[in-house]
């Protein structure tokens, strides 16, 4: 089988529904996270529907560097999400702090703060990079190897 | 330039501006620096003598002996004068101009948070920028701040 | 009969990806908002602080990434500013590239606007076409620049790319088809009633108010306030284009609407300007690593308003001081006054229509009742739904309009 045929047959068994935060980012990665999901791109052809609440939700989609506003919500979205869960770093400063790496105001990525599955790198990740990502992570679930979550950090980093 | 030039004449006009404190950068740009008088009156005059109509920003500024607001003022034709009110660091306080600028609020809670600065006459409300629960007295922008402060 | 008891409910904090997250505390009488009470600074990084620690090329890099939506528009007021200050006369050519990333940022912004509006209002066809469109001019920057967010055009005293004479050709194929698009949803927007029903009369902010609140940007100029800083305060060459400044006396949402789409126009117009005199000559004059003390004051005319940054440089090779107050800030103490006597239902496109910096990611409401224990959470998803549902039970159906639409 190729490897659309495999995600359409685990998207058959189990359509994983998503639910995208911004964790503080300059929305570029959000732009093309929304830009996945229309037509030219058509992320949902993998069966992916995205859901505005946590409790119903299988992946979370986080951009952003983790504002030390946000952290506290960001973890109570997590912790609403029914097992099983994933997350998904989106983009440069989501993987890393990106260009905020240092500044005062931000943590310095998502697993400094909650458990991440797959990490898209990009300034901005671009939407192909984002299905890449999202299908590999979804490839890897369905072959029972869930990838080893970062367990979140001391901080450090501030 | 002789737009921007008139400025400045009224400006005089309303206020004794030292020699050298008050100059036309160039196209569309004056400069000026406050340092003692009443600070209210001559902003009040030179918002309307000026025509000026907007107000697009406040910078506040850590010039390292003392503190900086600098009222930028816009006219329609373009011409941006950048008013700076030099600020003692032992006394830290301006009034608000939210009554000529009710815009103003927002950019004036910035000066609060980020360096100190009170500002008297602002209706009670939530801060700007910082989160809550952010430390009393941690003035991010003031040059003596860093990070490492906040680490508790 | 008991008074109707008021209502709070909190909007946010993770809404319509203001520049800054905004949370909204929405008081309500029964389905009118009462009064608003807006509170920003989710999105605060800290970057100004930032800026301190790094050179003014390293700056240009974070400076970018204020927003991913309007990059060029920070990155270039920011370089400006260097540029005033360590006295540089920037090549014609270098000011025109930078115009045509400009203005192709804000057809693709206004675009995205566009989809953002329509789906919020239930309007998905829309959304869905706009974006298509939209492609159109991601492709066009990444083709330039190599990227298709932050697209670090520029450098201190230019920019680092130049654009051959095959890529001025595919812009002006894109023109081509991008202007019968516009055309397209100008039309629909002017003719169909049902989406003039919908937008008029919403959010209504009076020219004295718009002004008094430092409204800028196609917020202020739907209320009949023609400022625009490519006219007023003429940077790069745009003193050497001809253009309109967009204006409707409409105040209201389908007045954001109308003067966004007819900009769309202009810009289309613009680009075909500059691809035409583009100047021969360098790309860049080379800049010194330590700039001569001074202040500079730079605005730019960003898709949402206008921008504006303050350097002041201290002769080292960092500076002394960076305040950016992007348009979104400014905007954001209008909507306060635009949704005075509303109903909730208008909430989520009047808030949409100032075109703060996006983020379709979950927003969660918090709905307080005065006097309760507990609180109840409402998700922006539904609260959009309300406002369509609302207006479908009076009539105006954005469902039979998306079917009415689909012609493929």
């Amino acid at each position: 089988m190729s490897l659309v045929d495999t995600i359409m047959t685990w998207a058959r068994i189990k359509s994983p529904w998503i639910l995208h935060f911004n964790s503080g980012s300059c929305n570029g990665c959000d732009i093309e996270i929304v830009a996945s999901l229309t037509p030219r791109f058509d992320l949902e052809r993998f069966g992916i529907i995205q859901k505005g609440t946590p409790r119903h939700a299988d992946v979370l989609v986080c951009s952003g560097p983790v504002t030390r506003q946000i952290e506290k919500r960001l973890v109570r979205i997590y912790e609403q999400m029914p097992e099983p869960k994933f997350v998904v770093a989106v983009g440069t400063c989501a993987c890393s702090g990106g260009v905020f790496n240092g500044c005062y105001n931000v943590r310095g990525g998502i697993d400094r703060v909650i458990p991440v599955s797959a990490y898209i790198p990009g300034c901005a990740a671009s939407p192909q990079a984002i299905i890449d990502g999202v299908v590999k992570l979804l490839e890897s679930v369905k072959g029972g190897a869930a990838p080893e979550a970062a367990a979140p950090e001391e901080d450090g980093n501030g | 330039m002789d737009k921007e030039q008139d400025v400045v004449a009224k400006m005089r006009e309303i206020f004794p501006f030292p020699e050298g404190s008050i100059a036309v950068q160039r196209a569309r740009r004056i400069n000026a620096e406050f340092r003692e008088g009443d600070f209210d009156d001559l902003f009040n005059r030179t918002v309307s003598a000026g025509e000026f109509t907007m107000l697009p920003a406040i910078s506040g500024l850590d010039q390292g002996d003392c503190f900086a607001v600098i009222y930028h003022l816009a006219r329609e034709d373009g011409i941006v004068l950048n008013l700076k009110r030099i600020v003692p660091k032992e006394k830290a306080e301006v009034r608000s101009v939210t009554r000529l600028f009710p815009c103003a609020e927002l950019y004036e809670r910035e000066l609060m948070d980020m360096l100190g600065i009170a500002v008297n006459g602002l209706s009670a409300g939530r801060r700007y920028p910082l989160p809550e629960g952010w430390p009393e007295g941690q003035h991010p922008l003031r040059k003596d701040w860093n990070k490492e402060s906040l680490d508790t | 009969m008991s008074p109707l008891k008021d209502v709070d409910i909190a909007v946010g904090p993770q809404h319509p990806a203001l520049k800054e997250p905004a949370s909204f505390l929405v008081s309500l009488r029964g389905e009118t908002i009462t009064s608003v009470n807006v509170k920003v600074g989710y999105n605060h990084r800290g970057i100004e602080k930032a800026t301190e620690d790094r050179t003014y090329l390293q700056n240009l890099y974070l400076l970018e990434r204020i927003c991913g939506i309007c990059s060029h528009t920070h990155a270039t007021c920011y370089v400006q500013a260097v540029e005033e200050l360590a006295a540089l006369e920037v090549p014609r050519r270098a000011q025109y590239i930078r115009m045509l990333v400009g203005e192709l940022e804000r057809l693709h912004s206004h675009l995205l606007w566009f989809g953002v509006a329509a789906h919020e209002i239930g309007f998905d066809t829309l959304f869905m076409y706009s974006w298509r469109d939209r492609e159109l001019v991601m492709d066009l920057l990444a083709n330039i620049t190599g990227n298709r967010v932050n697209y670090s055009v520029n450098t201190i005293g230019g920019v680092r790319r130049d654009i051959s004479a095959e890529q001025a050709a595919d812009i002006l194929k894109a023109m081509d088809t991008l202007e019968e698009r516009i055309k397209y949803y100008i039309n629909v927007a002017t003719e169909e009633t049902t989406l003039i029903n919908r937008l008029s009369g919403v959010g209504v902010l009076s020219r004295e108010d718009a002004a008094s609140l430092g409204a800028v940007g196609p917020t202020a100029r739907a209320s009949g306030i023609p400022r625009d800083v490519r006219k007023d305060d003429p940077y790069c060459a745009y003193a050497e284009l001809d253009f309109k400044v967009c204006v409707s006396d409409t105040c209201d949402v389908f007045g954001r609407t109308v003067v966004r789409l007819r900009e769309l126009q202009e810009s289309c117009s613009m680009i075909r300007q500059m691809l035409a005199a583009l100047p021969e000559g360098p790309l860049t004059v080379k800049a010194p690593r330590k700039v001569p003390a001074g202040e500079a004051f730079s605005r730019y005319e960003a898709p949402r308003g206008e921008d504006v940054h303050y350097v002041r440089s201290n002769g080292t090779e960092k500076p002394d001081r960076v305040k950016v107050r992007a348009p979104t800030l400014a905007n954001i103490q209008a909507v306060s006054k635009m949704l005075e006597d509303r109903f909730l239902a208008d909430l989520p496109i009047v808030i949409a229509a100032i075109d703060p910096c996006f983020s379709c990611t979950d927003r969660m409401v918090e709905v307080r009742r005065r006097g309760a224990r507990s609180r109840e959470l409402m998700s922006w998803e539904e609260l959009r739904r309300h406002g369509i549902e609302w207006y479908r039970a009076r009539g105006v159906d954005m469902g039979t309009l998306s079917r009415k639409y689909i012609t493929r």
